[in-house]
């Protein structure tokens, strides 16, 4: 199929393998001379660990731990703090201790029954707000401050007519990858191969190389298909990568390591819980003078990729508004709880919730319809960021907003359904909107400093090309959009565009899958990369084209001051969700979901929508549905029906429309879409909630208890 | 390792009442309960310890029939055979509607879900409301239990080991009842009850002839009390507030649901209560 347009869909380049079953993922393989791996975790949320004693091994079945990893004993992420196998302190209940290996898991599992670890137990820090009463110097694991002077903000504050000050909890948020979590160390005796479930193969390599005290090719990652990432296999699988291989060096022999639900849910990363806070000075009319925003997130037992999280997250503190007088700070603080990592969104759908919340509610004050209170403040081109950096292209949101508003006939409905709740004591309907942005690509100076990504393209003597980049294919589609960006460049068919799942001994790192910067970053320098190749083109010649990642000088980002430009390029969204609301019960109904958007250029129609719907469905239920809870430091759901992600009788119709923006910096304008749609989700149902209820919410997920507890505890209802 | 399992699968009803009666084995129907219930960690097969047998295929089990006015179900009719069936109530078809999905439908069946007796068990309130009996055999006979004192606890059934439950029976099927139900889970498919409410009430000239509820998920068993459904009886509709804040009070001492993963007590009860005044608070009441 040849590509006039583009943004034309075609179909998958997996479709057949995942539709039919056939493809197989980590849990599907067997290789010669392999044993299964499971792990012993701690039982306690804190302590330090006085002795270990195993009960006898049957012949063929070993322990792993510690004292069999050959380099240091922590995952390279980005501190030294996590452990590979804890040894000395535990930190979190569920961290692993050691290892068991064997052929046969259900005589592992009763052998881990029998292995008895000695503790010495400490108090414990189990939720936020403990670490936020205690904030002491050791459990801040990290901090960020920028924005207008306090003096200043203070001076406003003493001539304001009235100054707002809100606090706003998120809650957990699990992946629910379709596919649970899984790793393979292949053993051989020159050669280490680790395969499995992952977004990022050189991150698990470089854990590797530290982890092994090994050379560079020793060790070998390759990306199995991978079913569902979200984030979750960003960070994660650098530890299980670790568990395995070390594992496969000790015992001589390949190692799997899988998990089942219940051990995913319990003991792998998740969205941080946060808590933020907001002190705005308002003029007599409601008109915003200034803004503070605290964010507090909870990082967990150690610090993995929180801080960089918190960067987003305190980066898109004031959502897509021009607020000023601006000032925030915000904090990762360590609680003694599973840790918290990369989820879609990273860090943005909590701020994005909190201040939606926000604004809205300041626009209740204000007597103003909340999207028209909102629209006051959107920032234009041309404007300052808040890290003082600058929004260059186009910004479309306002005729985003205007066709979304006639599409869903708002107006109209926000009449009715006020009339509606009127003859309606049981059911009330609202209608709520959100408006958002996405940052593309690495925060700050990422890209250019840390990830250097680097593409390559092979031309074999048949003239087939093929893909050697280290980027994955996690449902979201890239084998597809990125075959597509070479065909269309080289005027080749599609389906004679290779993709290999990748594999370090044959790709350079073009960067982990992440941060929605594969399409814009990459593909970009795919689409470098082809037309190099087009022009040097010679038929029945083997030819490669490298190319390396340029990086276009802006306002630099300072980490320190937190200033310049913070992204290349923004995408941008609109939401408007309609709900009904059943207040004897609580429970919401989805009536009906919009989404405008602006991603640059769709590459892919279907894929797109793909990644609308489900970015839509995954962030409204991060706002009503999806609830995660720990008690005492365990987590308290671990199937998937006891956490709730929505089936397909909890989504509606969602009615949606891509804009188009070309970015001078991306393939054909494209520029990062994963993420953007799930942000918006949250703080759009949070608001239909409030609109049908006519009431105010400072947490999500707004669950059913919540709302009856808003709406008849309070009031001592009873009898 | 490969561990031998002893399961039996006979063609008829007798010959699998035998067997019971030689050997105490884990009755399979659907599966979809005992399976989860013996689940092992990932890689290895769930761990039954005794004997299986397999009754789901009995055609002696599958019958539905209306006998004088008591409808008769077979305890192994899947939950999509009776969507499928034009004798069974409407609301017991709303029922079932709500539990789980199609998979799980296909194979679950109301025996099942009875002799489970979880108390969030998705049946079991309206059985409660339509007095279901179970009719009990064994090798040695015949017998018939009502279904609150066939339920003891959560797991716990009134069932000797030889027996089987064969027919759930509807006696006279609440028809000129207008039944309600009403199930509260987390989402709107593939979830637990939260708290699960059923209601009938049956009206000759604007009085009430017959009133039942019962509530699910509030407690270790299904919670019903016919003292407190007497005291409505002879009532005119509309009821007044007092009757039906009287009502409410009584059964707000009687309901005493848990805090655990999936809800909280108070909301429980809270949302139990609401779902019982609104029943009560109702204008008109159309038999269905």
């Amino acid at each position: 199929m040849n590509l006039k347009n583009i943004s034309t869909s075609v179909p998958k380049k997996d479709h057949k393998g995942k539709v039919s079953g056939q493809l197989p993922y980590i849990s599907d393989v067997k290789v010669e001379n392999m044993v299964y791996g499971v792990l012993y975790r701690s039982p306690i949320a804190y302590g330090k660990i006085i002795s270990i004693q195993l009960p006898t091994l049957p012949e063929g079945y070993e322990a792993v731990g510690a004292e069999h990893i050959p380099g240091p004993n922590y995952v390279k992420i980005i501190k030294e703090d996590q452990p590979i196998f804890a040894n000395e302190w535990v930190n979190y209940i569920g961290e692993p201790i050691l290892m068991l290996t064997g052929k046969d898991l259900d005589i592992l599992y009763s052998l881990l029954n029998e292995v008895k670890v000695e503790f010495e137990e400490h108090q414990a820090i189990y939720t936020l707000d403990e670490a936020i009463k205690q904030k002491s110097v050791s459990s801040v694991l990290a901090n960020y401050e920028f924005g207008e002077s306090l003096e200043n903000i203070s001076a406003i504050e003493q001539g304001a007519h009235q100054i707002i000050e809100e606090e706003y909890d998120t809650g957990y948020q699990e992946h629910v990858y379709l596919e649970p979590q899984g790793m393979l160390a292949v053993y051989k005796d020159d050669e280490i191969i680790v395969q499995g479930s992952m977004q990022c193969l050189y991150y698990i390599k470089n854990a590797l190389l530290s982890a092994l005290a090994c050379g560079d090719d020793e060790v070998r990652v390759v990306q199995s298909p991978t079913g569902g990432g979200f984030g979750g296999k960003e960070d994660y699988p650098s530890m299980m990568a670790c568990h395995v291989a070390v594992a496969a060096r000790a015992v001589k022999k390949s190692v799997m390591l899988v998990f089942d639900r219940s051990e995913d849910m319990l003991v792998t990363t998740k969205r941080h819980p946060a808590k933020l806070k907001y002190r705005t000075a308002l003029d007599k009319e409601g008109n915003i003078l200034s803004m503070c925003v605290d964010i507090f997130l909870d990082g967990g037992a150690n610090v993995g990729l929180s801080s960089v999280v918190l960067q987003r997250a305190l980066i898109n503190s004031a959502g897509v508004y021009k607020i000023p007088h601006f000032h925030a700070k915000g904090y990762v603080l360590k609680t003694n709880t599973v840790p918290n990592g990369a989820f879609r969104g990273f860090g943005a759908p909590q701020s994005f919730a909190g201040i939606e919340s926000h604004i809205g509610h300041l626009s209740k004050l204000a007597k103003i319809d909340p999207l028209e209170y909102k629209r006051k403040y959107l920032v234009k081109q041309g404007d300052p960021t808040i890290t003082k950096g600058k929004f260059r292209d186009p910004i479309l949101v306002e005729e985003m907003i205007e066709d979304v508003l006639n599409v869903s006939e708002y107006k109209k409905k926000k009449e009715d359904f006020q009339r509606l709740n009127q003859q309606n004591q049981r059911y009330k309907k609202g209608i709520g909107t959100s408006l958002f942005l996405h940052g593309c690509g690495f925060t700050g100076s990422g890209e250019r400093d840390h990830i250097k990504a680097t593409v390559k393209l092979v031309k074999s003597k048949d003239d087939q090309v093929s893909l050697k980049i280290s980027n994955s294919d996690m449902g979201q589609g890239i084998l597809t959009t990125l075959c597509k960006i070479v065909a269309k460049e080289l005027d080749l068919p599609f389906e004679d565009i290779l993709y290999p799942y990748p594999d370090t001994k044959e790709v350079p790192d073009s960067g982990p899958t992440v941060a929605s910067r594969t399409t814009m970053i990459v593909g970009k320098l795919l689409e470098r990369a082809a037309k190099k190749l087009k022009n040097q083109w010679q038929t029945g010649v083997e030819q490669e084209i490298v190319e390396h990642y340029v990086h276009r000088e802006m306002i630099p980002w300072d980490e320190k001051t937190f200033t310049g430009d913070a992204y290349p390029a923004y995408s941008w969204g609109v939401n408007i969700v309609e709900v009904e609301v059943d207040t004897l019960t609580g429970n919401i109904k989805l009536e009906k979901v919009y989404g405008n958007y602006e991603v640059g250029k769709v590459i892919d129609e279907r894929i797109m929508k793909g990644q609308i719907d489900g970015g839509l469905a995954q962030g409204l239920a991060y706002g009503y549905l999806e609830k995660m809870t720990s008690k005492q430091g365990r987590i308290q759901q671990k199937s998937i029906s006891d956490y709730g992600p929505p089936t397909s009788l909890d989504v509606v119709s969602i009615e949606s429309k891509v804009f188009d923006n070309p970015y001078a910096d991306g393939p054909y304008g494209a520029k990062g879409a994963g993420e953007l749609t799930l942000i918006g989700g949250a703080p759009a149902v949070q608001a239909a909630i409030e609109d049908a209820l006519q009431t105010s919410f400072q947490q999500i997920p707004i669950t059913p208890e919540v709302i009856i507890e808003s709406l008849w505890m309070k009031e001592g209802e009873e009898g | 390792m490969v561990e031998k399992i002893t399961a039996y699968r006979f063609e008829r009803l007798d010959e699998t009442l035998s067997q019971l009666n030689r050997e105490d084995c884990a009755i399979i129907a659907g599966g979809t309960d005992v399976m989860v219930l013996h689940k092992s960690r990932r890689g290895v097969p769930p761990k039954i310890p005794k004997p299986i047998v397999f009754i789901n295929h009995l055609s002696e089990l599958k019958q539905v029939y209306q006998h004088h006015k008591d409808l008769h179900i077979g305890a192994c009719c899947t939950y999509s055979e009776l969507l499928e069936n034009p004798l069974i109530p409407f609301a017991l078809k709303n029922a079932i509607k709500t539990i789980a999905a199609p998979a799980i439908r296909n194979r679950g069946t109301l025996g099942g879900n009875i002799c489970n007796a979880s108390p969030a068990g998705d049946m079991l309130p309206l059985l409660y409301v339509y007095n279901a009996k179970l009719l009990l055999r064994s090798v040695n006979g015949n017998r018939m239990v009502t279904i609150s004192d066939f339920i003891q606890g959560p797991r716990r059934v009134q069932r000797f080991h030889n027996e089987i439950v064969t027919e759930i029976i509807l006696p006279s099927v609440l028809e000129d009842s207008h039944v309600v139900f009403e199930k509260v889970g987390n989402r709107n498919a593939d979830s637990i009850a939260k708290v699960s409410f059923a209601g009938s009430i049956r009206i000759s000239k604007d009085r009430i002839d017959d009133i039942r509820f019962a509530f699910g998920a509030v407690g270790p068993t299904i919670v019903r009390s016919v003292d407190i459904e007497k005291k409505l009886v002879g009532k005119t509709i509309p009821l007044d507030g007092a009757d039906i804040a009287a009502i409410g009070s009584a059964f707000d001492k009687i309901i005493r649901p848990i805090d655990d993963q999936r809800s909280t007590a108070a909301y429980r009860k809270t949302v139990a209560l609401h779902l019982l005044r609104y029943f009560l608070s109702m204008k008109q009441y159309q038999p269905n």
